[in-house]
């Protein structure tokens, strides 16, 4: 498994949590020397302690630190790193800091700067997969003629959708369904777009009620070869953003997936892709048409890694050193089935709050079939300055109903404590009959909040609760401790 | 004695009190034989009537965390003094506070200056959204306790606004 003459043999990863130590393990599987940039309160996080080397990045917000391009390129010359991996948020669709890793003379693990600004930009994106014959919705877009937008996106017809041009990730996204909160709505996804993104335009989209949200992975080397690694399910969502991920999906046909996934490596050939790449459809009905394209690794990429048995990340730097493809789509089979569930700091019943806290206590699960990426280490402070995502438990099964059964063990057996954690609401929405049978759709946790509510205690859990805290608790054992046993149980009857 | 934890937000009043084997642990009017054995570091076996579970435990100062039957729990010790004395609210200012935990964008006010009820004081932004922090009344901004860029924990105060003295 180990490379020798690439362009490059150590890469620096401009990312944190899970994915910073995913990306570290593979670099170092591969031969090659991994270093990451931290903030200071990323000190403590398993891939600072994983790496090869490690450097500190400053910024005015936590946040700002990893999105300061300029600061990372130096911090890879300092390092001596020959090539940046920029994982997934963060710079990873910052075409700017492709072209400033480039004419650094780093390779970037990722497509070029110019395919990242056609498919970063969604409007130009989706003129270009119009163009090349591939489904789109109906739509308005600011650009055409800024000044007519408002009226043309009331012409789209409500519900709609307002998407900032350069957006990505669920941010700044606004449902409107009636006509009168058109205008106030896009000031305020204008102003949101404005500061994620540094580009306040935005395009409109008619809303498509209850769809399911299915996307395929597509891998492109640089000799022109490019291959789909089939389809992930990705429907159960909230604020616009992906709780678990699974596939295959359950929803489609052998024909239909077949349709969605070629669908998917045209769009990415007629592009000419390159490096690992992930078109989203929205699905309803039996049609589906083109959402958008991510050009970087996703959160749930290890879904595909369960069932075809390959690392996207490795195939992500085999291709950055120019090495083509060793399979052909032909050679593509999956197996079995695998679910990815996101662990966050939130408090589903609070409306999914993000939460915060110590962990102080963390043991994840294992066994056959269960992979956990977690970026969290017990005496780490979970904090307001970062995604609430800790950590991602994937479970494959050679079925469906293998992977939820396993999944629900693992989910029992995976212990946080300190900071409370969605992984009680995973339990219920695994348990939930409508999941069971794959009747998911992206509105599904709103038409049940029963799974996002927490369940009355029993007169039992109480009990044990109570019992557990009274026998941990210095002063109330100290005070049980101080009677002897005859006055107590006399204590017992003046009660 | 008769010790108090809130869990879930509810107050429970329990007494623990040693028997021959372990503990009599009672709530209410119910008492109940419990007892824990450790199991290696935050894991416990307790007994709580007949029955006994695998629990995890950790402890931070009065909280008391529990990973009970794949479901994690807090329950807070509340002591005696605190559960007698009011909560102390002033008539005269009014705090507001981080409904989420999150980080400042954009500060409106200065301290010392008059607002009007509704006004836009601070902008946070949590779960990837912008919320607006709005004067609860007339008044004057008598501290801000946030800048710009910063982040903040949910029930953090943000801003804390006296109010406008009525017109005689």
């Amino acid at each position: 498994m180990l490379v020798q003459n690439w362009v490059f043999s150590s890469v620096l990863i401009a990312n944190r949590g899970e994915i910073a130590l995913r990306i570290v393990r593979t670099v170092q599987a591969l031969g090659l020397r991994a270093v990451v940039v931290y903030h200071r309160l990323d000190v403590g996080a398993p891939a600072v302690q994983r790496a090869d080397e490690a450097i500190e990045i400053h910024g005015a917000t936590p946040v700002a630190a990893y999105l300061d391009g300029a600061q990372i390129v130096e911090a890879a010359r300092t390092t001596g790193a020959g090539a940046v991996h920029p994982g997934y948020g963060f710079l990873s669709e910052n075409a700017g800091f492709a072209r400033a890793c480039r004419e650094a003379g780093l390779v970037f693990i990722g497509p070029t700067p110019e395919l990242i600004e056609l498919m970063g930009d969604k409007v130009r994106a989706r003129g270009f997969v119009e163009r090349a014959g591939f489904p789109v919705a109906p739509s308005a877009i600011e650009d055409d003629e800024p000044a007519t937008f408002n009226q043309r996106a009331l012409a789209v017809g409500f519900p709609l959708l307002i998407k900032p041009a350069a957006g990505g990730g669920g941010k700044g996204m606004r449902i409107v369904r009636e006509p009168s909160q058109l205008a106030s709505e896009i000031e305020r996804a204008r102003s949101e777009g404005a500061r994620y993104f540094g580009d306040g335009r935005l395009y409109v989209e008619r809303f498509v009620e209850n769809p399911r949200h299915i996307e395929v992975q597509v891998l492109g080397d640089t000799h022109g070869t490019v291959v789909h690694l089939f389809e992930r399910e990705c429907s159960v969502q909230r604020r616009f953003q992906k709780i678990v991920e699974e596939s295959p999906s359950p929803a489609l046909t052998e024909a239909q997936r077949q349709a969605i996934c070629e669908t998917a490596a045209g769009i990415a050939r007629s592009a000419g892709y390159t490096n690992a790449g992930t078109v989203e459809f929205i699905y309803g009905g039996g049609d589906f048409y083109f959402l958008e394209m991510n050009t970087r690794l996703q959160v749930e990429h290890p879904v595909t890694e369960a069932i075809l048995g390959i690392d996207l990340v490795e195939q992500q730097l085999r291709i950055a050193a120019g090495e083509p493809l060793v399979f052909s789509q032909a050679d593509l089979k999956p197996s079995g089935h695998a679910i990815e569930f996101r662990v966050y700091a939130e408090d589903a019943a609070a409306g999914y709050l993000p939460t915060t806290g110590p962990v102080l206590m963390l043991r994840v699960p294992a066994g056959e079939g269960v992979r956990v990426d977690s970026g969290i280490a017990a005496g780490q402070d979970v904090t307001a300055a970062f995604d609430p995502m800790l950590a991602k438990l994937i479970v494959w099964g050679e079925n469906r109903a293998q992977a939820m059964e396993r999944s629900r063990l693992a989910l029992r057996d995976y212990v946080l404590l300190g900071c409370k954690t969605n992984l009680g609401f995973l339990s219920r929405l695994l348990r939930h009959p409508a999941f069971a049978a794959g009747e998911i759709h992206t509105g599904f946790l709103d038409a049940h909040p029963d799974i996002a509510a927490e369940p009355d205690l029993t007169l039992a859990t109480k009990q044990q609760l109570l019992a557990s805290a009274a026998l941990t608790c210095r002063p109330v054992r100290d005070a049980a401790d101080a009677v002897p046993i005859l006055h107590a149980a006399m204590g017992a009857w003046r009660n | 004695m008769a010790h108090n934890f809130s869990l879930h937000g509810h107050p429970h009043e329990v007494w623990l009190a040693r028997a021959p084997s372990g503990y009599t642990l009672h709530i209410g009017d119910h008492s109940v034989a419990v007892a824990m054995v450790a199991r290696g570091e935050h894991v416990h076996e307790l007994t709580v009537g007949d029955c006994s579970e695998r629990i995890y435990v950790a402890v931070r100062g009065d909280e008391v965390h529990v990973h009970l039957d794949g479901q994690a729990h807090t329950l807070r010790y509340t002591h005696n003094l605190e559960r007698f004395s009011g909560e102390e609210q002033g008539e005269a200012e009014a705090v507001s506070r981080a409904p989420m935990p999150g980080a400042v964008i954009a500060v409106h006010v200065q301290e010392g200056q008059s607002v009007a009820r509704g006004e836009v004081m601070v902008v946070i932004e949590s779960m990837k959204m912008e919320t607006a922090i709005c004067a609860g009344h007339d008044g004057t901004v008598q501290k801000l306790h946030v800048v710009e860029g910063q982040t903040f924990d949910r029930d953090a105060p943000l801003v804390t606004l006296e109010r406008a003295e009525p017109v005689a």
